[in-house]
């Protein structure tokens, strides 16, 4: 309303208060635009490097030189290389006679077969791995139990090149695991370029989301019912299966949803453990960028995103059907991890627990430690010459070598250019999706999408469509390839923000901003003066996130650092790996540092961190 | 009291986590078919009596007997009990009938009724006719709790626990659903513990109650013996609304005794099992009802303060030289008034000795 204010415009005075009436009514104008203008503004920023880009890929598969045809999208298709028997059946061979020679063993499962059977397996080590911690975390009591519960957040800062550095430190010919096998007389194991490298790199990543949603769903089941249970009539056991495990069925089960369609797109772990010889469909998309088949590598994007979204939509469905029932609710008492006495009841699930650790240390700690130390390690005992070849200018090496210094200097003025760019985005769609209207699912889910659109489509569609160029009403429109990296990262990066903000905005009261717009403050200023001021932790949280997704970020970057000559350190790390295992351990031990201090940020200011 | 044991008895029991302890040396007894109530404030050990009972705790010292056999070391799964939480604890992944052949898994239903059967007979007994195919989601309180009671009661437990059970619900709804869970216990004749904080419900309910305060019971005995007779101040100023005086005895005469307080005397009726003699400092109670007016044998001078109209009656606030007193009334007076009561309206609660 404002009343004060119309009130003096109202009033005929001089010249002076006139020309300051005129500037509070530009001020308010603007004031009360300014979130429009915001969202209007990251709407187009969305529209220019992301649904721009990522529709052009799609087009690329259909629009083959100039002509609109579907003949790549069926060739692809019927071809056994990609789809295995499906192909095949897809090619009109009958569905019986391909299913004889598939349970004969001896069908080539094709790309996307292997993709998919090899996320299989990562989702099944996954749960293996996590659900033993699960237990751990919402049964046992002990020191450091909050510290290690929040650490399986860990994995969703750590870029995925450090971690295959550290798995190529650890399990490598010249790694850890072989210095202490050849120290106990035994022989050399080579653990990498093998399915099984990539199966439990995928485990480091998504059994730490499998122990925490069911942590979450775990420590949500209520004593009562517990009870409930045992005074009906069951033992321990029963309560447990028939009370218990039904609560926690849909937790596990969601979270192996997720790890699938995370292994499923896994790139960089895949690339830098598998090689082409194990190629998943990313690494194969990459592979077809390199030579340039465009149409090809469009319609393996499209399979693989028509994958991940049929199962993330079957995830949300889900996930609105599980009710959480907070009323009430006593959580279950936990036990102390050291035995009350030495019963076998008591002892055997500890001992359990004591071989579980030693598999999560080895899986978990090994690696980062393995990569710490390979990187201070050389042939003449301790040293810092990995790092100090970071920083040194060099002057000599031709072009396609890869230079450190640049490396990281890049990755931390990409970072800070994305942050820049992800933060306000964020912040305004995290205002626009907490504020009820008809419409906010679809605003929300068109400012997710990312989420969802690998980074390999994201990355080939920048660079198809601004850094090659694109006519705008006869006028080249060129973006640089710095910008293009920026821009892939702040979009891969702000949802994050959201994800962070919203859920601390929305627990505001919204009483809060309508004292404020009643004592006269524009809904822009009633967001600057309270709302912020109220989450600024989280806002920060959502700054640190933003950061370490883009120092860590590997896959759009490498996309682009492939034809633009700019590369940032995950990429940089991807070219030493096979050949200077020190220059790559030591850019690991920077982006351990770098995600490291993110994460104390974000676990600290975070606020709600299970609706991560 | 017949030869047979009580059904539920509690001997000395102590319940300690750690430094606090949570009960402290109980003893009691719940006969056969009786509604007995633990009443008391929040942290008073009520709720944690009941789990000692159920099984779900085991105490720190003492003993616990149901039919008068110690229980020490039996499984809650193994005791025969029935328990209903305050927030029904409903399996919200099985259906109403479900939940309520919960426990029919695990027991041997009576000469060959079928399990659904027996689900419809106590749904039907509950009121909740036809509902077994519901999530338990989908009804409201007031039915989630008679849905609760249904499956406790579904194995034909021998002891029913019911933890707070209503207090959930609102006021109204809680009166309704309290003169069914009583009709339901005495159609079933089942021994029932119950926990309330609600001293007008533990009142209106029960059998017997024993009031409960710091871990142990201050007193035990039928709503009427409660409310008339407190046995000490907590349950005299606990139990309904009450009007608390002290002061020393300046004599004793016929039963009475004058009792000096503030610049009054005020008569005080003695039971004959009370030995008072003068210079003994009473504390004594006067219900707000039995406070009057202009009338009664002990008179003193009190101000007005308010007054609050409930329908029924009106309670008014007075100040008399600085204590608060309640007075129950249907005429509001104001200003200055003589209060009064009469010498047997008078409950002598502790007499501290000279």
């Amino acid at each position: 309303m404002s009343g004060s204010r119309t009130g003096r415009d109202s009033l005929p005075e001089t010249d002076a208060s006139d020309a300051e009436g005129r500037a509070h009514r530009v001020r308010d104008a603007v004031e009360r635009r300014a979130i429009a203008a915001f969202a209007v503004a990251t709407a187009a920023v969305l529209l220019l490097v992301f649904y721009y880009p990522v529709s052009r890929v799609f087009v690329d598969a259909v629009l083959v030189e100039g002509a609109w045809t579907l003949r790549v999208v069926t060739s692809v298709l019927q071809d056994p290389f990609y789809f295995g028997p499906l192909a095949r059946v897809l090619s009109g061979e009958s569905p019986v006679a391909v299913a004889r020679t598939v349970l004969a063993g001896r069908a080539d499962l094709g790309i996307v077969g292997f993709t998919a059977y090899q996320a299989a397996l990562s989702t099944l080590a996954s749960v293996a791995l996590g659900l033993p911690g699960a237990y751990l975390l919402a049964r046992y009591e002990f020191t450091g139990r909050g510290t290690l519960r929040s650490l399986t957040m860990l994995p969703f800062v750590l870029p995925s090149m450090m971690v295959a550095v550290g798995f190529v430190a650890t399990f490598g010919s010249e790694g850890t695991l072989n210095a202490l096998a050849g120290a106990l007389g035994l022989g050399q194991v080579d653990l990498l370029y093998s399915l099984e490298a990539i199966v439990v790199a995928h485990a480091f990543y998504n059994a730490p989301l499998v122990t925490r949603m069911t942590t979450a769903a775990w420590e949500s089941v209520d004593a009562s019912a517990v009870e409930t249970a045992r005074s009906l009539g069951a033992t321990p056991l029963q309560a447990f299966r028939t009370v218990v495990v039904p609560q926690l069925v849909p937790a596990v089960l969601m979270s192996a949803t997720l790890a699938f369609v995370f292994t499923f797109g896994s790139f960089p772990i895949v690339l830098a453990l598998g090689g082409y010889q194990l190629a998943t469909v990313e690494v194969f998309i990459y592979q077809l960028i390199g030579d340039f088949s465009y149409a090809p590598a469009a319609t393996l994007a499209l399979v693989e995103l028509a994958v991940s979204l049929s199962l993330m939509y079957a995830y949300l469905r889900y996930e609105a059907r599980q009710r959480t029932r907070t009323r009430g609710a006593r959580p279950l008492p936990r036990r102390p991890l050291r035995p009350p006495d030495w019963s076998p009841r008591e002892l055997l699930p500890r001992v359990g627990l004591a071989g579980y650790g030693t598999v999560a240390l080895v899986v978990f700690a090994l690696p980062v430690a393995s990569m710490l130390y390979a990187s201070v390690s050389g042939p003449t005992g301790l040293t810092l010459e990995h790092y100090a070849f970071l920083v040194e200018r060099q002057t000599t090496g031709a072009a396609f070598q890869v230079r450190p210094w640049p490396a990281v200097r890049n990755s931390l003025v990409f970072g800070a250019g994305s942050l820049a760019m992800a933060l306000p985005m964020g912040v305004v769609v995290a205002v626009l999706t907490t504020r009820d209207y008809a419409g906010r699912k679809l605003v929300d889910a068109v400012a997710m999408a990312p989420l969802a659109v690998s980074g390999i489509v994201v990355g080939l569609g920048l660079l198809r469509g601004l850094v090659f160029g694109v006519d705008v009403f006869g006028t080249r429109f060129v973006v640089d390839g710095a910008l293009a990296i920026v821009a892939a990262h702040a979009v891969a990066g702000y949802p994050f923000v959201v994800r962070v903000v919203a859920p601390n905005l929305e627990r505001l009261d919204p009483a809060l901003v309508e004292s404020a717009r009643a004592l006269g403050a524009s809904r822009v200023r009633a967001l600057l003066d309270v709302e912020l001021p109220l989450v600024w932790p989280a806002v920060v949280a959502g700054a640190a996130f933003a950061f370490a997704i883009s120092v860590g970020e590997f896959t759009s970057t490498a996309v682009l650092a492939s034809q633009t000559g700019e590369y940032t350190m995950p990429v940089a790390i991807q070219r030493f790996i096979g050949r200077r295992l020190g220059p790559a351990t030591a850019m690991g031990g920077v982006l351990l540092v770098v995600t490291a201090v993110s994460f104390v940020l974000i676990e600290r200011l975070g606020g709600a961190r299970d609706g991560l | 009291m017949g030869s047979e044991p009580p059904a539920l008895e509690l001997e000395g029991v102590t319940k300690r986590y750690g430094e606090t302890t949570a009960v402290s040396d109980l003893s009691l007894a719940v006969e056969r078919g009786e509604f007995f109530t633990l009443v008391g404030p929040s942290g008073c050990g009520k709720t944690t009596t009941l789990r000692l009972v159920a099984g779900f705790e085991a105490p720190t010292a003492g003993t616990v007997r149901f039919a008068g056999t110690d229980v020490a070391g039996v499984p809650p799964e193994d005791r025969d009990v029935g328990v209903v939480f305050q927030n029904y604890a409903l399996f919200s992944h099985l259906s109403v009938g479900e939940n309520v052949a919960y426990g029919l898994r695990y027991t041997d239903l009576p000469d060959g009724q079928s399990r659904d059967e027996r689900v419809a007979e106590l749904l039907e007994l509950v009121d909740l006719p036809g509902m077994a195919d519901r999530d338990p989601d989908t009804l409201s309180g007031g039915q989630q709790q008679r849905v609760a009671m249904a499956r406790a009661l579904a194995p034909q437990p021998d002891v029913l626990l019911l933890d707070e059970p209503m207090s959930a619900l609102d006021a109204r709804l809680r009166e309704r659903l309290r003169v069914q869970v009583r009709r339901i216990q005495r159609e079933l004749d089942i021994t029932t513990l119950y926990v309330t904080h609600d001293q007008e419900e533990a009142l209106a309910i029960s059998d017997r109650v024993a009031v409960m305060r710091d871990g142990g019971v201050e007193q035990v005995g039928t709503p009427q013996d409660v409310y008339r007779r407190p046995a000490t101040r907590f349950v005299a100023e606990f139990v309904g609304d009450n009007n608390v005086f002290a002061g020393e005895v300046t004599a004793v005469e016929d039963g009475v005794a004058s009792v000096r307080v503030g610049d009054a005397t005020l008569s005080v009726g003695l039971s004959e099992t009370e030995p008072v003699t003068v210079g003994d400092r009473l504390t004594f109670c006067v219900r707000p009802s039995a406070l009057t007016v202009g009338g009664g044998a002990s008179r003193f001078e009190a101000t007005v303060e308010s007054a609050e109209f409930l329908g029924e009656t009106t309670r008014v606030h007075l100040d008399w030289d600085g204590r608060s007193l309640l007075l129950g009334t249907e005429v509001v007076p104001e200003g200055r008034v003589s209060v009064g009561f009469e010498a047997e309206d008078a409950h002598v609660v502790e007499v501290e000795e000279r």
